[in-house]
């Protein structure tokens, strides 16, 4: 069954002056935000980004994904923290994505978790749609 | 011009099935502890945000700056651009879960700009803006739907 989400954006003057709005999500979860372009490229003075949403929406699919690859392995974690880090060079595109993951995940030995993380960072529905991205890394470590 | 860096850090808790998580933006703070679950990712979002809700917020501000980038460069910047996202993930047979669509819908209020002008300017966005090369080049189908009031 395929699933829809959706965003609304507003924009108004020009690029290095004007201001945008992301208005709103169809779930409601949270909006507006502001966007403009010096909080993009420049410092984000509490302003989100592309970048930062793509981030979010890398390290939530990332997480997802290795979760069920652990369980399926028969080692269900208790916790995974992931951060992404997008980078971004104007005029060239997204150059860079890195993933870190700390798992607390009992029964599994580092080789363990680090391949299934490397399975996850491929095959989460995300990462397929970013394989232009020219580096991807992954950092996996265990907490337990 | 300087590298530019964002991130966001997630904390998952659990099974897939059962389980659930929390998104932050880290660099900005712009929202902290989102919460998401696979129920609500695939099925009604009961007010929860998901990677392909913020991949659609992702594209959709991406394209609109691009937007505003190439309007403000012909001479002719916006009066405001109203911009929707939707971004589509589907099973595909053989390859699992797949980001499959992105459909833009684009309101654009300009000053003295003619339809071609505007059909080359939404082109060039389109080419410019980062997600839409990676999105297109991982195979998304990309649809740009375009009204131009003057």
């Amino acid at each position: 069954m395929a699933t829809d989400r959706t965003a609304k954006v507003t924009w108004t003057g020009t690029l290095m002056d004007g201001a945008g709005r992301i208005e709103g999500v169809g779930s409601g979860a949270f909006g507006p935000l502001e966007v403009n372009w010096a909080s993009r490229a420049e410092s984000p003075e509490g302003r989100t980004s592309p970048e930062e949403l793509v981030a979010a929406a890398w390290a939530s699919c990332f997480s997802m994904a290795l979760s069920h690859a652990l369980a399926g392995a028969g080692t269900p974690a208790e916790r995974l923290e992931a951060s992404v880090t997008v980078t971004f060079q104007p005029g060239e595109g997204i150059t860079k994505g890195a993933i870190v993951v700390v798992g607390t995940v009992p029964g599994v030995d580092h080789d363990g978790f680090v391949e299934q993380a490397e399975g996850a960072k491929v095959n989460c529905p995300v990462s397929k749609a970013l394989t232009g991205i020219p580096e991807v890394t992954l950092d996996a470590t265990l907490a337990n | 011009m300087p590298r530019i860096v964002r991130d966001a850090d997630v904390a998952w808790e659990g099974n897939l099935a059962r389980g659930h998580g929390a998104m932050t933006a880290a660099t900005s703070g712009a929202f902290i502890g989102l919460s998401y679950s696979l129920p609500t990712r695939i099925g009604d979002p009961e007010g929860k945000t998901s990677p392909e809700e913020l991949l659609a917020a992702a594209h959709g501000g991406c394209f609109t700056m691009s937007l505003a980038g190439e309007l403000t460069g012909a001479g002719t910047p916006p009066g405001r651009l109203d911009v929707h996202c939707r971004i589509t993930m589907d099973e595909v047979e053989g390859r699992g879960h797949l980001i499959v669509h992105s459909a833009l819908e684009v309101h654009a209020s300009v000053p003295d700009l003619s339809e071609d002008a505007f059909a080359a300017a939404v082109e060039a966005a389109h080419s410019g803006c980062s997600f839409s090369t990676l999105l297109r080049d991982a195979g998304v189908s990309i649809d740009i739907q375009t009204t131009l009031e003057s």
